[in-house]
């Protein structure tokens, strides 16, 4: 369990630029163990932690092959235990106009994007997980 | 034995509205009646709770998990998954099972039936809907008067929609629209000529929502939880009639009873249940039997009942495609946390051939933003950017099509109990075409490819399986519901419905049942 610990944390730093909420770590494993408890680890998971890749441009390529399903399954799971912490609110939610604020950020968004997918693609392809 | 005058089977929409019409008889009520979790503690806005609460993990996510469902089992609608929510789909797998592949569907075996997570929109058929049915608008009149007005309807008369949707004078005032609705009606308004021409016609919705205070219940007050707390007191449950027809007597309620098969006798009918909490099969007689355990129960039911696992009957169900449609005048704009996740506005389009589709307009702020976020086209990210700034601008189409009776698509009950279901996929229409390119005229965008087309099941409006004709042969039934070949069994739920029209036909299935209750009550006495 130790290691689903590590990987909550692993994972929470691609998602998020906030320090990781214990409660989520913690949350994570328990969603393994009660829902996932009989599937066998993700070969791919293993290799994203153990040779420190990038998780998400690997999930962003996988996706976009229809592939990495577990990755992006993992990814859902933090993204549901944080959308429930008031703490995480504003990662989600706009609460004020910020119409000149919000396009600068989707076209840095959108180039950030494209430049994990790029990534994301050679990291597979050297890693061997397609 | 106790014997009744009638036994009711189920308590959604149906049965509810048959034992409404049942009333000054002797009434059994057998359900199966998985309630809502008492301890529901969620009071207040959706938005206001996630800011002041540092944690709405029970809630949202639930103890079990229970909003990741979607993640590790069949999918099922959002509305279903959540913690207080999820009683409403609890078990119908595993007592109901149903087979199919793809099939979205899902049934309930809750008080109230999948009423409790509707969208609450409330259509009359008229003459022209019930093109082929052996009962017309006239019949279904004073039912539908009587339905409407114990719900309490929502919505406005005189617009755009009022041919489609018939005057009701009753209409408490419709809901408040959210600042893009609104804009999209104004825009339409101008631009209504280029709508006209194309057939399509928008305007407000018709709700069973009270916008002001009835029978002792509040109006609906836009904290956006339809997604996470049953019973909100401003939208209307079948629930709150069966609780009202228990208080007052008028029927006997036996819940966490799974009924099996019916045999008729020389002057009864016998109707056979497992009481799911000893495992004892029970029996329970009566002179009329209803059955309204949705048109899927129902249908097992009836085929159990014969024994036969050979016979595909007919199935129905509406083919959805949802349009989203962006306003980007609106990207970066503020969350509206006043808000509504009920249809705000409908939309009716006559296609080619005369068939009319319906539309139903929703915004974003009911589900959880993690529900579609792997949905969108950028990296993790890079889609929580675009949820933050571009979903407020977004709204969604949802879009029903008619369905008649296909070759295809049928149930079957195979002798091991599951319902083997298939429903014949829809190509796309050229109307979405035509919406679409609409829609940008008035400002809001859209594509083809970014239409998203749910599994078949997935409206959850099954019907046809039992139809009504003027000629009832096996498996049919009469314009009363009675099941050819029977004396005494009535089939009151959607199961009975020939065809399905593009309008949500639940309204139509409760005045349906209500009409056909009275009747039976008029034979019984």
């Amino acid at each position: 369990m130790t290691d689903l610990a590590a990987e909550a944390r692993y994972l929470h730093a691609a998602l998020f630029a906030q320090e990781v909420d214990p409660a989520i770590v913690e949350r994570y494993v328990d969603a393994h163990r009660r829902l996932f408890a009989g599937e066998p680890p993700s070969p791919l998971v293993a290799t994203i932690i153990e040779r420190r890749l990038d998780a998400e441009a690997i999930e962003y390529a996988l996706r976009r092959r229809k592939a990495g399903r577990e990755l992006t399954r993992k990814f859902q799971i933090l993204c549901y235990l944080a959308e429930a912490r008031a703490a995480y609110q504003h990662e989600f939610f706009n609460r004020k106009e910020r119409r000149g604020g919000a396009i600068l950020a989707l076209v840095a968004a959108a180039m950030r994007s494209a430049w994990k997918l790029v990534k994301g693609e050679a990291l597979a392809r050297r890693h061997g997980l397609l | 034995m106790d014997s009744f005058d009638a036994i009711v089977v189920g308590s959604g929409p149906a049965a509810t509205f048959a034992a409404v019409g049942l009333s000054g008889r002797r009434v059994l009520m057998l359900d199966v009646g998985f309630d809502a979790p008492r301890d529901s503690h969620l009071r207040g806005n959706l938005y206001d709770l996630k800011q002041t609460q540092d944690d709405l993990f029970e809630p949202l996510i639930g103890q079990q998990f229970e909003s990741l469902h979607n993640l590790h089992q069949p999918a099922i609608s959002l509305k279903l998954k959540s913690p207080y929510m999820s009683y409403i789909a609890r078990d119908a797998r595993r007592l109901t099972p149903i087979v199919g592949d793809p099939f979205g569907g899902v049934v309930s075996l809750a008080r109230g039936g999948l009423a409790n997570a509707w969208g609450a929109g409330v259509f009359r058929y008229t003459d022209r809907d019930l093109a082929g049915f052996p009962i017309t608008a006239a019949d279904l009149a004073p039912a539908f008067d009587e339905v409407t007005a114990r719900m309490g309807v929502s919505g406005v008369n005189g617009d755009d929609l009022e041919q489609y949707f018939e005057r009701d004078d009753r209409l408490q005032p419709p809901i408040r629209l959210s600042s893009i609705f609104d804009d999209m009606l104004h825009r339409y308004e101008r631009a209504k000529e280029n709508f006209r021409k194309a057939r399509v016609a928008i305007g407000r919705s018709r709700l069973a929502v009270i916008t002001e205070p009835r029978d002792g219940r509040s109006p609906y007050a836009y904290e956006n939880l339809e997604f996470f707390r049953p019973h909100d007191p401003g939208i209307y449950t079948p629930a709150y009639t069966v609780n009202e027809l228990i208080a007052s007597g008028a029927i006997e309620y036996r819940d966490r009873r799974l009924v099996l098969r019916y045999v008729e006798r020389d002057e009864v009918v016998e109707v056979e249940a497992r009481n799911l909490d000893s495992g004892a099969i029970e029996v329970s007689r009566a002179r009329m039997l209803c059955l309204a355990a949705g048109a899927l129960n129902t249908t097992r039911i009836v085929l159990a009942s014969n024994g036969d696992y050979e016979t595909r009957l007919p199935l129905l169900d509406n083919p959805m495609a949802c349009i989203p449609l962006l306003d980007l005048s609106r990207i970066g704009g503020a969350l509206q946390t006043r808000d509504t996740s009920l249809a705000q506005l409908n939309l009716v389009a006559e296609e080619e051939g005369g068939r009319l589709a319906q539309g139903s307009m929703y915004g974003t702020t009911g589900p959880l933003r993690s529900d579609f976020l792997f949905e969108l086209p950028l990296s993790a990210r890079g889609n929580r950017v675009w949820a933050k700034y571009v979903a407020p601008a977004t709204a969604f189409l949802m879009l029903f099509y008619s369905r008649d009776p296909d070759p295809w698509s049928s149930v079957q009950l195979r002798a091991s109990g599951e319902l083997d279901v298939r429903l014949a996929p829809e190509p796309p229409h050229a109307l979405e075409a035509v919406l679409i390119r609409l829609f940008r005229r008035i400002g809001f965008v859209s594509h083809g490819a970014m239409i998203q087309r749910p599994p078949m099941g997935s409206a959850l409006h099954f019907a046809g399986t039992l139809p009504m004709s003027v000629q009832p042969r096996r498996y049919h039934t009469d314009r009363d519901g009675r099941l050819a070949g029977t004396t005494r069994v009535h089939i009151v739920d959607g199961a009975c419905l020939p065809r399905l029209p593009a309008k949500n036909a639940t309204l139509t299935i409760m005045a349906n049942a209500l009409r056909i209750g009275r009747h039976l009550a008029a034979t019984l006495a």
